[in-house]
């Protein structure tokens, strides 16, 4: 009797359970991320996923072309002074923020005072920065202590980077990231909702005022076509694959390499290689231990690593990595062959020699990796087989990443340890410039060459001084490159406007189904 | 029976006090913390230091203790680093996913897994047995992981009848019918419980039906299926029920592979994300709920013996 009352309840349960259609609205897109963002504060916080959802919400005064050179979103034009240090830039007018209020120079003051004392890059342009000040409602001026010639590729580049924010939310906004009730842009979609583990949501902002002009990269006419944008973490990879075959999601980020082949040849999806590469950095230690001012054992190290073979094992099929020494990928404007013929030798005769003359005997070197990160670990699998095939004493530490960056900030901890660097539109972001990043490489030699690539407002002649600084890379071993990896994200056939590659993050507007 | 209640629940007091002291040392004692973790990779020490000081992570350990503790008191889990709101809210938001998925996984368990053990009780020994024991047997052993991969493969990606992951609230767009979300996971989570459960049914009615009073009804002539069910399936229950009760309390707050497969906001999942992230007051919080959950479901096991067993008495 008791199991008639179950059979029925069951075939009951299976009846609503049947009830089963495309539940979401027509004009939602669906993106399937690899986890939740520490932060939409683009100030101060650098993920890229952080990025990825936040630049629909924020603008800068400036944005990157497909060429990755900076135009003008909230600027319409600036003027520099004959001797470089006074930049006045002019404001779009009419533009609104999501709140209903009008942007003037008083919001991009404040948003570049805030970005400048806390923010994570601000500090590289306002080291030189005498006063930032409005010159009426549309003009910004900025006074420099020195000519500083990264400035415009700075405050374009949003991730870590200096977003318009009303002034009410900049003003009071500190260290902490500023909470998602002040998530206030210019940007073609509004802050909808946060609903932890859930989504992010974005809504499309009906008032918005998009620059004019073809679009070009990040730049020109930008049309949000969706009415909103979901990002919803979907951590494991398998399910973010199927999800998106099943038409449960439009895009799925961070596709392993391994299934590469097969989802390019699916017709049921698209395959979206990211168009700035990131890489693998593996930094030695200039402050503690045999590596530190030992540049002939760093030297020794890097000969012994072949990199082509750890790109094979980390990354899989040859269309998604290249083994490029230069910091910034061929056909960038600072693309640069200087040093790499020391990238990847795979010596392991001459390291062996090399490392006996610089006094090495043996001592453990420590070498720290997280796990987070499978090609971060994989890479230092096959590179610490092949130190120790050179008679290095490699002491692999394995953690998680939060213990990892612990660890990397005591000097005493570790001798060499392993990141990764997203790709920047200038050399001066990139995280062996700074001299307080664990590593802290800050020679003379160093120094001497980054103030005069920082003060040169000249492009030719600030690429030539990057040639210089990346051969002296090669030369003390501040940091080794692993190589350039594309990584790819998988979309919908019905998606329309994706192009076939990413600039650096996906973006959503003029994007439609 | 109210006495004991009241008793059981004061105990409760001085084990939640030692679990909170253990769990908020324990998080504090692993290196890493939230503010590295927000400011990402280019983040100096000097801005982390600043960070952690805005956010009250440079007081020393007991201050940072006590102070929780008092909050806590007053009915306040703190704010979550990571996500800037209540703990309490986000603790709430996973744990009406999970509280559905166990639910529904409870339902699975008894439609399927009660019945079979039954049968395979009744007829143990013969093929009918033999079959349900090795099937079983065959879902004890399969990883959930990979039952509910290929799930998703079958019935969302070939059949199309279920979504794939994700779980929209009930109080969200979609309302009741947000629970075919949870089919999938629940059914997937339900295969190794079900098995369990059909296991131990079957070795305790083997076991009850080897009593007098078992024999008693047989030869007063009672129908067979009466007997099954009334006084050997019965007097089973009560060491099944304690099974039911943890398996429960487990699908909570343990069910993190199945959530992360299915990408269902849980709180399995919540406390492996706050701990790769280092959000302390969320641990904390998650930790603290988990506990009281589990002493709660204690406690209402121990009720039902009684109510099941008229020789258990509760003082």
């Amino acid at each position: 009797m008791n199991f008639k009352i179950w059979l029925r309840s069951a075939i009951a349960l299976g009846a609503v359970t049947t009830l089963v259609g495309t539940a979401f609205a027509a004009g939602t897109l669906r993106y399937a991320t690899v986890g939740e963002p520490p932060s939409l504060d683009q100030h101060v916080v650098t993920s890229d996923l952080s990025t990825t959802i936040a630049h629909h919400i924020f603008e800068g005064l400036y944005t990157f072309d497909a060429s990755n050179s900076p135009v003008g979103l909230l600027a319409t034009g600036e003027a520099v002074s004959d001797d470089g240090k006074t930049i006045t830039i002019t404001l779009r007018e009419g533009v609104k923020f999501h709140n209903g209020q009008d942007m003037t120079s008083a919001d991009v003051v404040a948003s570049l005072n805030r970005w400048g004392e806390f923010g994570s890059r601000g500090g590289l342009l306002f080291a030189n920065v005498e006063s930032v000040t409005s010159a009426g409602d549309h003009e910004v001026t900025i006074r420099l202590a020195e000519p500083f010639g990264p400035w415009k590729n700075l405050l374009a580049f949003i991730n870590g980077g200096p977003a318009i924010y009303p002034a009410s939310v900049a003003d009071g906004a500190g260290k902490e990231p500023i909470a998602p009730d002040s998530y206030i842009g210019t940007g073609p979609y509004r802050f909808g909702e946060w609903e932890p583990n859930r989504h992010v949501e974005l809504v499309r902002f009906a008032g918005y005022v998009s620059p004019d002009g073809e679009p070009d990269g990040y730049g020109g006419a930008r049309v949000a076509e969706f009415d909103t944008l979901q990002f919803i973490p979907v951590p494991d990879v398998g399910t973010r694959v199927a999800g998106l075959k099943a038409g449960d999601y439009d895009y799925a980020e961070s596709i392993p390499g391994d299934l590469y082949a097969d989802l390019d040849a699916d017709p049921s999806v698209v395959t979206i290689l990211n168009g700035g590469p990131i890489f693998g950095l593996v930094f030695t230690n200039s402050k503690d231990g045999p590596l530190q001012e030992n540049f002939g054992l760093r030297r020794a190290i890097q000969t012994a690593l072949d990199k082509v073979p750890a790109l094979h094992v980390a990354i899989g099929p040859e269309g998604l990595w290249r083994a490029n020494g230069s910091f910034l990928p061929e056909g960038n404007v600072w693309f640069t062959d200087a040093g790499t013929e020391h990238y990847s030798m795979g010596d392991v005769n001459a390291a062996r020699a090399m490392a006996e003359e610089a006094g090495y005997g043996g001592e453990p070197i420590k070498f720290m990796v997280s796990t987070n990160y499978p090609f971060h670990y994989d890479t230092a699998i096959v590179y610490t087989r092949q130190l120790a095939q050179a008679g290095f004493n490699i002491d692999l530490q394995v953690y998680d990443w939060a213990t990892l960056i612990e660890k990397r900030a005591q000097p005493d901890q570790w001798d060499m340890f392993f990141t990764h660097h997203g790709f920047v539109p200038d050399p001066i972001l990139i995280s062996v410039m700074n001299d307080n990043y664990p590593g802290w490489w800050t020679t003379e030699e160093k120094n001497a060459l980054k103030s005069k690539f920082t003060e040169s407002s000249d492009p030719a002649e600030r690429q030539a001084i990057w040639t210089e600084i990346q051969a002296l890379i090669y030369q003390q071993v501040p940091t080794m490159k692993t190589g350039d990896v594309y990584t790819y994200n998988i979309a919908s056939p019905d998606l329309d406007g994706l192009g076939e590659a990413t600039l650096i993050w996906p973006h959503f507007w003029n994007v439609s189904r | 029976m109210l006495n004991y209640a009241l008793n059981r629940v004061l105990t409760l007091v001085p084990t939640l006090l030692a679990a909170s002291f253990l769990v908020f040392m324990f998080i504090h004692l692993i290196p890493g913390d939230p503010a590295s973790i927000l400011l990402g990779d280019t983040a100096t020490p000097e801005e982390v230091a600043e960070l952690s000081r805005e956010l009250g992570l440079d007081e020393p350990l007991w201050t940072q203790y006590v102070l929780w503790l008092g909050n806590v008191l007053q009915g306040d889990l703190g704010t979550s680093v990571f996500f800037r709101e209540p703990v309490l809210s986000v603790i709430a938001d996973g744990a009406e996913t999970s509280v559905l998925l166990a639910t529904m996984t409870m339902f699975w368990i008894v439609v399927f897994g009660v019945p079979i053990g039954i049968i395979s009780a009744i007829r143990h020994g013969s093929w009918v047995d033999q079959a349900t024991s090795g099937g079983a047997m065959l879902f004890a052993s399969v990883p959930t992981f990979w039952l509910g991969l290929y799930l998703i493969l079958i019935f969302s990606v070939g059949l199309g009848w279920f979504p794939s992951s994700g779980f929209p609230s009930l109080a969200d767009e979609g309302g009741a019918s947000n629970l075919r979300y949870l089919v999938l996971p629940s059914l997937t989570l339900a295969a190794p419980n079900a098995a369990l459960i059909i296991r131990l049914i079957r070795a305790s009615m083997l076991d009850v039906s080897r009593e007098d009073h078992v024999r008693t009804a047989r030869a007063k002539g009672l129908h067979p299926v009466r007997v099954a069910i009334r006084h050997v399936f019965r007097n089973a229950l009560i060491a099944v029920s304690a099974a039911f009760g943890f398996t429960f309390a487990a699908l909570v707050s343990e069910a993190v592979v199945t959530e992360t497969v299915f990408s269902l906001p849980g709180i399995g999942r919540l406390v492996v994300q706050s701990i790769l992230r280092r959000d302390y007051p969320v641990i904390q919080g998650v930790i603290l709920i988990i506990v009281v959950f589990y002493m709660a479901i204690n406690l209402l096991v121990d009720l039902a013996y009684a109510s099941l067993d008229p020789r258990v008495s509760l003082k």
